[in-house]
């Protein structure tokens, strides 16, 4: 019996070190189609987006380019797994949210993609000018932008006719306006509907900066020959015009406090209990879906903080980054799989199922971006914003962008629950983010 | 099959001075895994948790006993101290909790009655719940505005946004996470309390409240010693229900140790501070694990 077992034991391990030994050999082979592996962040219709984009790619190019593509969370988690790998290289291509910039070019693991695009003699200009400024610093293009978004102001029309409202607001000040008239009370006093509600998100605080025509950050917003070494927004006083706004807005009422991040925001909206909310383009095709009939959708621009803001928009979402990897023919075949990943007919498709925009030029050019233009007009409204801001607003590098936007978060809970104010918030952002940067700097430079 | 192996028969075969290295081969299996999962982290921890690191998580500056020494920096910080007290009293309610309402549904199906069998499935549904799902889940009830429970109750509470209940909502949840394990193991333990004491308790005119009191209790003492400390242990580690729900926030409320650990080490690029906190939460549970054992000798009828 013991006998038995011992034997089929020791063939298990055998026929395991077989296995092991014969997957060794596939990889070494030098035949075959290059294995390229992409990582993304990119779940829900999205994510399915990706994975049919890339079972086209490997059906085009079959026998020669085999891409594997890796969903690995959100882009959080997906960052913080890389940074975790330490620079072993787990895949070729890696998409990055905007914020990781700063320290994917710091981490001396990249590729910058303005290499292939010197030797390829590729034309940079098919990218949209203000997308490709923010991921252009010093003249190199460091990495493809993929999934481009700028936030919106997203508003229930249905409810915006009943009250007979007819101008979009564009600015806070037309807010607090148009959301008065929105508001509905029960007979018990408690608000049925707000008029406004937004999310406790840092990026939009990012992007009120940019709106302001000011700086998040000094030496040139981060994007000058030496790095940031301190925020700016405290000095120029930016950033307390935005808190106070947001201030205004959860203390009067005008919006319920809906926590950090904007799925609640998003759920409030589409059930009804808010008129308005601020949210991605990108979001733009999952709340047509999960409206449905409910009410008809209306997209303005991302609102100014005060009438007269000079300033625009920055691109957010995220773009590819070429690991390098030092294997050419590995480099080769994502060059080539980035090459059709931002081709207009990509774009367009991947524009129609998610609502980035198409970061190619061309792509506005083709049918399917056409149709669905004419099928949903609101995609419109985010491209006209898109060329309505200008590079300079291309919005801050910072090697701590993902802590300095848990801070600023973090302070605006801390104002929502009363214990702290407008003036000590703004303190209280900029002395924890210099803090961290300082150290930051110190270690990493 | 079973013989009798004499030892000594085949030992002398082999030189004696080879033997002392024969039970270490033995335990060479045990102490690599051991020793890569276990003590390598542990120690490469306490090591990091001396220096400033990088973004990669390499050790760049030393800093121990300097004054930028992390255990310093930690122990300078509000933010830590409300954290460490947010950790007591989350890890407190949990353990009680979770053993409370594992005892109560385990003695309202001690006795067998119509739909027992279903009501006890019930209670032991938790187990089956991974925490992240339920977390997702109560996000949804929990919503401030059209969420399940705010419309339960006719109002328009932030349960996971506002100070004053972020820190019960999340206990709340951990405790129904718990209690299922909990169930499941004190009804084992009920099985077991013998019959006889309950008659002769019965015989001596007891009650149902003193016979819970002075039989049951004190029969499962060793289940429900066990019990608390897997709840503290669980308690300390949780960690999904935080991110889920509250990021920690709002401010300090739920800024439990653990999650701090992740934010610095995973968000913020600190490892030598996560590292120091990871150190300090070891000494932690270190202590409370010691004064328990104490606690059981005194405590404890087996």
């Amino acid at each position: 019996m013991k006998k038995t077992l011992a034997l089929i034991l020791v063939g298990l391990l055998a026929v395991s070190l077989a296995f092991a030994a014969g997957s060794k050999e596939t990889v070494a082979k030098d035949a075959g189609p290059v294995k390229i592996t992409f990582w993304h962040a990119m779940g829900g219709v999205n994510g399915e987006a990706i994975a049919s984009m890339v079972a086209e790619f490997n059906a085009l190019n079959a026998g020669k380019i085999e891409v594997t593509s890796e969903f690995q969370g959100s882009y959080d988690e997906e960052f913080a797994k890389l940074q975790a790998s330490g620079g072993n290289y787990p895949c070729d291509i890696v998409q990055i949210y905007d914020i990781g910039s700063r320290y994917m070019i710091d981490s001396g693991w990249v590729l910058p993609v303005q290499e292939y695009v010197k030797k390829d003699n590729w034309n940079v200009n098919q990218i949209e000018p203000n997308i490709a400024a923010y991921y252009t610093i010093d003249g190199t293009l460091y990495s493809m932008p993929f999934n481009s978004s700028t936030p919106l102001l997203y508003y229930n029309k249905t409810a915006f006719d009943e009250a007979g409202i007819t101008k979009v607001p564009t600015s806070f000040e037309e807010i607090y306006e148009v959301a008065e008239k929105l508001r509905v009370v029960n007979p018990d006093g408690s608000v049925k509907r707000y008029g406004f509600g937004m999310g406790n998100y840092g990026w939009f605080f990012e992007q009120w900066m940019g709106k302001q025509g000011l700086h998040y950050v000094n030496n040139n917003n981060g994007r000058g020959e030496q790095y940031a070494t301190a925020v700016a927004f405290d000095q120029n006083g930016g950033g307390l015009e935005i808190v106070k706004v947001w201030d205004k807005v959860l203390k009067e009422g005008i919006s319920p406090y809906l926590n950090i991040g904007n799925d609640d925001a998003k759920a409030a909206f589409i059930s009804g209990n808010i008129a308005m909310t601020l949210e991605s383009t990108a979001a733009l095709k999952s709340l047509l879906l999960n409206i449905g009939d409910r009410f008809e959708l209306g997209v303005g621009y991302f609102p100014n903080i005060h009438k007269n803001d000079v300033g625009g928009v920055s691109v957010g979402g995220g773009s590819l980054w070429m690991l390098n990897t030092g294997d050419t023919r590995r480099e080769d075949a994502t060059w080539e799989f980035l090459k059709f990943m931002i081709s207009p007919e990509q774009q367009a498709i991947w524009n129609v199922k998610t609502g980035y925009f198409p970061i190619t030029v061309a792509a506005a050019e083709t049918e399917t971006f056409k149709q669905n233009i004419a099928q949903y007009p609101q995609f419109q409204v985010a491209i006209d914003q898109l060329h309505d801001t200008a590079p300079q607003y291309a919005g801050a590098l910072l090697s701590i962008f993902p802590e300095a936007r848990t801070t600023v978060e973090g302070y605006i809970a801390r104002l929502a629950n009363r214990t702290v104010d407008a003036k000590g918030a703004v303190e209280g952002m900029a002395r924890d983010i210099n803090k961290a940067l300082e150290e930051y700097n110190l270690v990493n430079y | 099959m079973a013989k009798n192996f004499d030892t000594r028969a085949v030992r002398p075969a082999i030189k004696g001075h080879h033997f002392w290295l024969e039970p270490y081969l033995f335990l060479l299996p045990a102490l690599l895994v051991f020793g890569m999962f276990l003590y390598y982290p542990f120690f490469r921890t306490i090591f990091l948790s001396m220096f400033l690191t990088n973004k990669t998580g390499h050790a760049k500056i030393f800093v121990a006993f300097t004054d930028k020494d992390n255990y310093l920096t930690l122990f300078q910080s509000k933010s830590f101290w409300a954290s460490v007290a947010v950790t007591f009293r989350f890890v407190f309610a949990v353990a009680l909790g979770g053993l409370l309402i594992g005892l109560t549904s385990s003695l309202l199906t001690e006795k067998k009655y119509r739909g027992s069998n279903f009501t006890a499935a019930v209670y032991a549904m938790p187990i089956a719940i991974a925490s992240a799902a339920a977390s997702m889940t109560f996000k949804m009830v929990l919503h401030p505005t059209n969420g399940l429970l705010n419309n339960l109750l006719g109002t328009q509470i932030n349960f996971t946004g506002d100070v004053r209940y972020a820190l019960a909502s999340v206990i709340g949840l951990t405790i129904w996470l718990t209690s299922g394990i909990n169930f499941i193991f004190i009804s084992a333990g009920l099985r077991n309390v013998p019959a006889e004491l309950y008659d002769s308790a019965a015989v001596d005119g007891a009650g149902y409240w003193r016979r819970v009191w002075s039989v049951t209790i004190p029969s499962i003492s060793p289940t429900l010693f066990f019990q608390i400390i897997i709840n503290i242990i669980g308690a300390f580690q949780s960690f999904s229900q935080i991110k889920l729900l509250t990021e920690g926030g709002p401010g300090d409320a739920t800024n439990v140790m653990v999650w701090s650990i992740y934010m610095d080490a995973f968000r913020n690029f600190r490892f030598g501070a996560a590292a120091a906190r990871s150190v300090i939460l070891f000494l932690i549970v270190l202590v409370i694990t010691i004064i328990q054992f104490r606690f059981e000798k005194r405590g404890v009828n087996y």
